[in-house]
């Protein structure tokens, strides 16, 4: 993490940045932000974490643990129909079907520590 | 009987129970007082900052709470290994288990809390709920009875009338608890209750209450001596909570009457001195149109406890410690008298623009600006990791100034000023609260967040300032840092200016 001031169209501003596998953060005027240099597919957060990335997935919008599973392969599900539910960090967070569908694959178990992004089931067109 | 030799006994090492920047919190008054410290940890915990401040240390086991910090055999062992005459539980994991409290007097160790039947009757809120109905101190309708199949669970939250409060009976905190707002959702709800409760406090046992939708979460402050005195430290305002977590919390509340303010108190002293309470404690109410209900008393010490200590000019931390080893003058009432204001901030390591999901990852660079009335509770530092294990809690930063606005302002500006690397973290959603006129104003009800920022942020984009900020820095930073082999040049790929970045 460095401080640096620099001259930007010829006014020098003060802000701090840091660099680390691949992403630059910087803090400038009370914000912070990111920039992803290393063009990864995912980046971090919400692209990778929302569940509907490709229409019929259900990732894992956090890295933690599967603690329920709703339903078995060939179900229809209703919209918002919970799905799977997760634990991270001792919350609960539950992973809701995005439309009417059917599960056509179930990835994941009860117990089972999952990744950021990891697909955890497959759903088709009802 | 032997308990007296023992607690006659003078503290010269405490083992503390926990992790994190409450570790960090007891190890500090430790140093202060000359006691060494010995830190109970789980592997996912070596190399921690309260691991490298503590004096000595002991593994207790991996990184699942329950294989490590909510072991009350691996805890106890490791005190006595390390020849610790005292252990102190910090807040949430054993804290407020009766069955340590009493496992650490049989040991031979004292306890830094109340005793272990205090505990029992105060921190399972099915008694305590009918040890406070005997003083006559008002509470919320409610369902706590014995009977915990989900079916009943459902017919009794219909009889209360929804929206109905699904809790954990051993917990504190926001662990374990729900709103259910019709039937049909009623009986997903109250499993995901049972299955948090089991999972964070090792007990499913969960009861149900009338959900209060404007209420104010007001809780006093009390402590109480080894003789059997009590005195109430004023109280807290917390009413800013998501899922009933606690994000911003104040000393004093800015909505409460001198007469209100007296009548609680006397309630919570009541209480208090009728379980015979030693040590800090919090009884926590709400307050809707005027009238306040008992939720629940907390026996133990509170995460937001650094604001009482801001207006009154004490040490929480030492006081349970002094007490605990008998060498306590309890403070009279009238000599607290509060002076200003103070608010603290939760630092939470989550994505405020991805509706506060949980952000995990090494911790690059951290900066925490000093400055009179300015404190800060941290558990970590650059280097170290925020793991899912355990709570996203990185720190709190707590200000004091002689009245609200500017306690806000001084928030305002440390959250301008803090920088951290490495995870996302909720600082942008913080001044957004802070800066909301209903905050602003002291009006704010616990419906507050839900109201105003049920998702989070919205994104904003990035202006060319920043972008060009941006690449002028990389190159300076860039040098001399390990990167990825998969990294391309920013020459060779899209623009990183333009679709890369984001707010965090």
């Amino acid at each position: 993490m460095k401080k640096l001031v620099l001259d930007i169209d010829g006014r020098l501003v003060e802000g701090t940045a840091a660099y680390d596998k691949g992403t630059l953060w910087v803090h400038l005027n009370g914000q912070t932000y990111t920039v992803d240099i290393a063009q990864r597919r995912t980046t971090r957060g919400s692209k990778a974490g929302s569940a509907a990335a490709h229409f019929g997935e259900i990732g894992a919008p956090m890295p933690g643990k599967v603690i329920k599973i709703n339903g078995q392969v060939g179900d229809e599900v209703a919209e918002n129909q919970v799905l799977v539910v997760m634990e991270a960090m001792k919350m609960e967070y539950t992973l809701k079907a995005p439309i009417k569908s059917r599960i056509t694959e179930i990835l994941c178990e009860p117990g089972q520590q999952v990744a950021l992004g990891q697909i955890l089931m497959k759903l088709d067109k009802a | 009987m032997s308990s007296q030799a023992k607690s006659a006994r003078r503290i010269e090492k405490i083992a503390i129970a926990n992790r994190g920047e409450v570790a960090v919190r007891i190890i500090h008054a430790c140093q202060e007082l000359g006691i060494r410290t010995v830190l109970l940890h789980s592997e996912a915990d070596q190399g921690s900052r309260a691991w490298r401040l503590a004096d000595e240390r002991v593994c207790i086991g991996p990184a699942p709470t329950a294989e490590s910090y909510l072991r009350i055999d691996r805890n106890i062992e490791g005190a006595i290994a390390a020849g610790a005459q005292a252990i102190h539980p910090g807040f949430g994991f054993l804290s407020e288990n009766a069955d340590f409290a009493a496992a650490c007097e049989k040991a031979g160790l004292i306890f830094i809390g109340p005793r272990a039947e205090t505990i029992r009757a105060l921190g399972d809120k099915i008694s305590a709920k009918k040890l406070i109905e005997k003083a006559n101190v008002p509470t919320v309708p409610g369902y706590m009875g014995e009977d915990q199949r989900t079916a009943r669970l459902i017919v009794e939250a219909e009889r209360i009338g929804f929206p109905v409060i699904v809790k954990a009976a051993a917990g504190g905190g926001g662990r374990g608890m729900k709103v259910i707002r019709s039937r049909a959702e009623a009986g997903e709800l109250i499993a995901s209750a049972q299955r948090e409760a089991q999972s964070a406090f090792g007990s499913s046992t969960v009861f149900l209450e009338k959900y209060l939708d404007h209420a104010k979460h007001i809780e006093f402050q009390i402590f109480g001596d080894f003789t059997g005195r009590c005195v109430h430290l004023f109280e807290r305002e917390c009413s800013v909570q998501r899922r009933h977590q606690k994000i911003v919390e104040e000393a004093l509340s800015p909505s409460l009457t001198p007469e209100l303010r007296e009548k609680m108190a006397k309630a919570a002293v009541a209480l208090a001195e009728t379980a015979g309470y030693s040590g800090a404690g919090t009884v926590e109410f709400l307050v809707q149109d005027g009238e306040f209900y008992f939720l629940e008393m907390n026996t133990r010490l509170q995460v937001e406890h650094p604001v009482t200590e801001m207006v009154l000019g004490v040490d929480l931390v030492k006081a349970q410690i002094l007490n605990a080893a008998k060498e306590f003058r309890l403070w009279k009432q009238e000599e607290l008298v509060p002076r200003g204001h103070a608010i603290e901030c939760r630092v939470y390591a989550e994505d405020p623009y991805n509706r506060g999901l949980p952000s995990t990852g090494r911790l690059i660079g951290m900066h925490w600006p000093e400055g009179p009335g300015r404190r800060f509770e941290v558990g970590f530092e650059a280097g170290d990791e925020i793991t899912p294990f355990y709570d996203p809690m990185i720190a709190k930063i707590i200000v004091w100034d002689e009245d609200r606005p500017r306690a806000i302002r001084k928030m305002l500006r440390v959250l301008d000023e803090t920088i951290i690397f490495g995870v996302r973290t909720n600082i942008p959603y913080l001044k957004a609260i802070l800066s909301h006129p209903e905050f602003v104003s002291g009006t704010m009800t616990t419906q507050f967040i839900q109201t105003y920022f049920p998702e989070g942020l919205e994104p904003r984009e990035l202006s060319d300032f920043e972008k060009t900020f941006a690449a002028k820095a990389l190159p300076l930073v860039r040098h001399g840092q390990a990167v990825d082999s998969g990294a391309a040049p920013s020459s060779g790929v899209k623009d990183p200016w333009r679709e890369g970045w984001r707010f965090v």
